[in-house]
């Protein structure tokens, strides 16, 4: 998952920074509006945290930019004047949540997650496809109930695949999620990790949770469950 | 004073057009008697033995045999020349032979006089070429008229000056007069900020009254207000001190305190984020406050709260009267509703609703009726008790109900209203508030 980060506070966007990369985001960091609305358009994103006090371009007007250029991705502002007033402009903008500052990186995280899940259409933190259920809190994946143990990546990679199951999701795509903006990028990196994750996953080859669609991307085939 | 300047103005003018009036009649009473003196010297011309023409002795106004008495006369002929006794002693000059039928109008010095002089000409049937015509002059000294003029204009200005100044002490004295509360509140005014008097007194006239009394809501307010902050000030001061000297002595202590400073870092946030909010509302905007129609309000924040709570299936049912307005700051009801709904939000099952009406009937800071009801599992009774109470600080709030409800009760406190919790026909908590409005 890629994460832009727009806050001026260079200690909390630092400690977000590396959070945020330990709980396996790819992430992307701006330090004003103008820095963040350029961020926000050219990178591939899957979500925003946006301070809503920015110089430059401030918060509100960022978000109403990034949404009248059709940025779909959920939005979550943070603000340290903590009045609904403020609340609800930075809804009304656009943002898709909230957390007022000083916030414990745990509520953020969890936000986070919970925004995400809900842009993908899942409505609880467990993602279930069939036998297969993957838990955004708790970053684990389990197959019949029995814990499969996947490296970082492997996560990764799985979990974006599931929350939007069912979509195809180009190789490239996977890789800028995976990757900073700097990073050598490899295609066949890709390749490598979902092999593994398909004989991590399926060692029998009987559910076939991954397809591989020639020259498009993969996509995630078992069929979501939707009661909880 | 600026009156005064337009009042000379006016009479200035007024003065301009009564002089030009006056001259105009004068000038015309010169004519008349000019006129009248010129038919009786033509009546009275005689032809003399020497062929010239002069008047029979004693037809002629006795002025005209009297020297300087400012009337006079005189008849030509191409060769001969008749004047008047009153003449004598004065060089004269009546101005040359007019043409036959002439009439002239001109002025002249004669001596020290000014004089209008009047010349007409008569002309013989029975000479056409006109070498025996006469000239007829009168001439009528005008410092008579001239004196009236000047007499007129002192009277005048006499007049006009007295009246003006009459007018203006009239005006100064009502000025003072309806001024006066004015300079009351001044010094009224002025009594308040040396700490003399609390507030202003009242029988004001019925168009100042609404001043005075919106000034005292603002000097209340205003006190009230500066009470708050240092409320707060102290407040926040002492409570933050209990968190320090925790976090000093656990790092004191030698063994991890990273958790106990973590623990006393979210004490101290609560704290300061529940005392700024506290001393934030504005707590009864007595003045100038437009009233805040509760329908817009909700409307905003429902949509906000849906968005936020978008995983949640969830409805939030607005039953606001139409009308029902806050009287107050708008701040301070988005506050209250925004708490409330959001708890109502986070503890429901699947529905939320927000009833406002207006009770007129009510007292004057309890005629808006809000009321926020879910269906979750609701407030025990001790809990609520907890909510309600006074004095209980941030950090010894309900669990799980947040600083929000501690903010909300405090908010209802300053607007004076009264808040309540109970348990809603649909299952889970209902908090009804009253508050200033309509």
């Amino acid at each position: 998952m890629r994460v832009l980060v727009v806050e001026d506070e260079a200690a909390l966007r630092d400690t977000l920074k590396a959070r945020l990369s330990e709980a396996g985001f790819t992430v992307d960091v701006a330090s004003d509006g103008n820095e963040g609305l350029f961020a926000a358009q050219e990178y591939p994103l899957d979500v925003a945290i946006i301070d809503l006090g920015l110089p430059g371009l401030n918060g509100l007007e960022l978000i109403r930019r990034l949404r009248a250029a059709r940025k779909t991705y959920p939005i979550l502002i943070l603000t340290a004047r903590d009045n609904w007033q403020d609340k609800v402009e930075g809804l009304q903008a656009g943002a898709d949540d909230y957390v007022a500052k000083p916030f414990h990186f745990e509520e953020v995280l969890a936000r986070l997650q919970a925004l995400l899940r809900r842009a993908g259409g899942w409505a609880s933190p467990q993602l279930k496809c069939g036998p297969l259920t993957l838990d955004t809190r708790a970053q684990s994946v389990t197959v019949n109930g029995k814990p499969v143990d996947l490296t970082t990546f492997e996560y990764r990679i799985l979990e974006h695949l599931m929350l939007r199951a069912g979509d195809v999701i180009s190789k490239s795509e996977l890789t800028e999620r995976l990757y900073d903006q700097d990073f050598e990028r490899d295609s066949n990196v890709i390749e490598v990790l979902v092999g593994r994750l398909r004989r991590k996953l399926d060692p029998g080859e009987q559910l076939r949770p991954i397809e591989t669609l020639r020259g498009r991307g993969y996509r995630f085939a078992l069929p979501r469950d939707t009661a909880p | 004073m600026s009156v005064s300047v337009p009042l000379a103005l006016f009479f200035g003018v007024m003065m301009l057009v009564l002089d030009s009036g006056f001259r105009v009649l004068s000038q015309r009473s010169v004519g008349e008697v000019l006129d009248r003196q010129m038919v009786a010297l033509i009546a009275a011309a005689e032809p003399q033995p020497n062929g010239g023409y002069a008047p029979a002795p004693h037809t002629l106004d006795p002025r005209l045999e009297t020297p300087r008495s400012g009337l006079y006369a005189q008849i030509r002929s191409p060769q001969h020349e008749w004047r008047s006794p009153s003449t004598a002693g004065l060089d004269v000059d009546f101005g040359g032979l007019l043409a036959g039928g002439q009439r002239d109008l001109t002025y002249g010095t004669f001596g020290h006089d000014r004089v209008a002089i009047a010349s007409r000409s008569i002309q013989f049937e029975d000479d056409p070429s006109g070498a025996r015509s006469l000239t007829f002059s009168i001439a009528a000294s005008l410092s008579p008229y001239e004196e009236q003029l000047w007499h007129f204009r002192r009277q005048l200005v006499g007049w006009f000056i007295g009246l003006m100044l009459a007018l203006l002490v009239t005006l100064a004295a009502l000025l003072r007069w309806v001024l006066s509360p004015m300079r009351r509140l001044e010094r009224e005014i002025y009594q308040v900020e040396e700490g003399r008097s609390e507030t202003l007194g009242g029988g004001y006239p019925r168009e100042l009254s609404g001043v005075a009394s919106n000034l005292n809501a603002l000097l209340i307010g205003e006190r009230k207000r500066v009470s708050r902050y240092r409320d707060t000030l102290g407040n926040l001061a002492h409570s933050l001190k209990t968190p320090l000297a925790v976090m000093r002595a656990s790092l004191q202590g030698g063994e991890d305190a990273a958790p106990r400073v973590s623990a006393e870092i979210d004490r101290m946030t609560g704290i300061i984020e529940h005392q700024l909010k506290r001393a934030a509302a504005s707590g009864g905007a007595l003045l100038g406050a437009a009233p805040v129609e509760v329908t817009q309000v909700a409307a905003e924040l429902r949509s906000a709260l849906l968005r936020v709570y978008a995983d949640k299936d969830l409805a939030i049912e607005l039953a606001v009267a139409p009308g029902a307005q806050f009287i107050g700051d708008r701040g301070d009801l988005m506050e209250l509703l925004g708490n409330l709904l959001d708890n109502a939000c986070k503890w429901c099952r699947s529905r939320v609703r927000l009833t406002a009406t207006g009770d007129e009937h009510a007292g004057p800071r309890e005629r808006l009726s809000l009321m926020v009801e879910d269906d979750g599992p609701g407030i025990s009774a001790e809990d609520r008790a907890r909510v309600l109470q006074r004095g209980v600080r941030a950090d010894e709030r309900v669990p799980g109900h947040g600083l929000g409800l501690a903010m909300v009760r405090d908010t209802v406190d300053l607007y004076g209203g009264r808040l309540a919790i109970d348990t809603s026909p649909m299952g889970g908590a209902r908090f009804s508030l009253r508050l200033p409005g309509r």
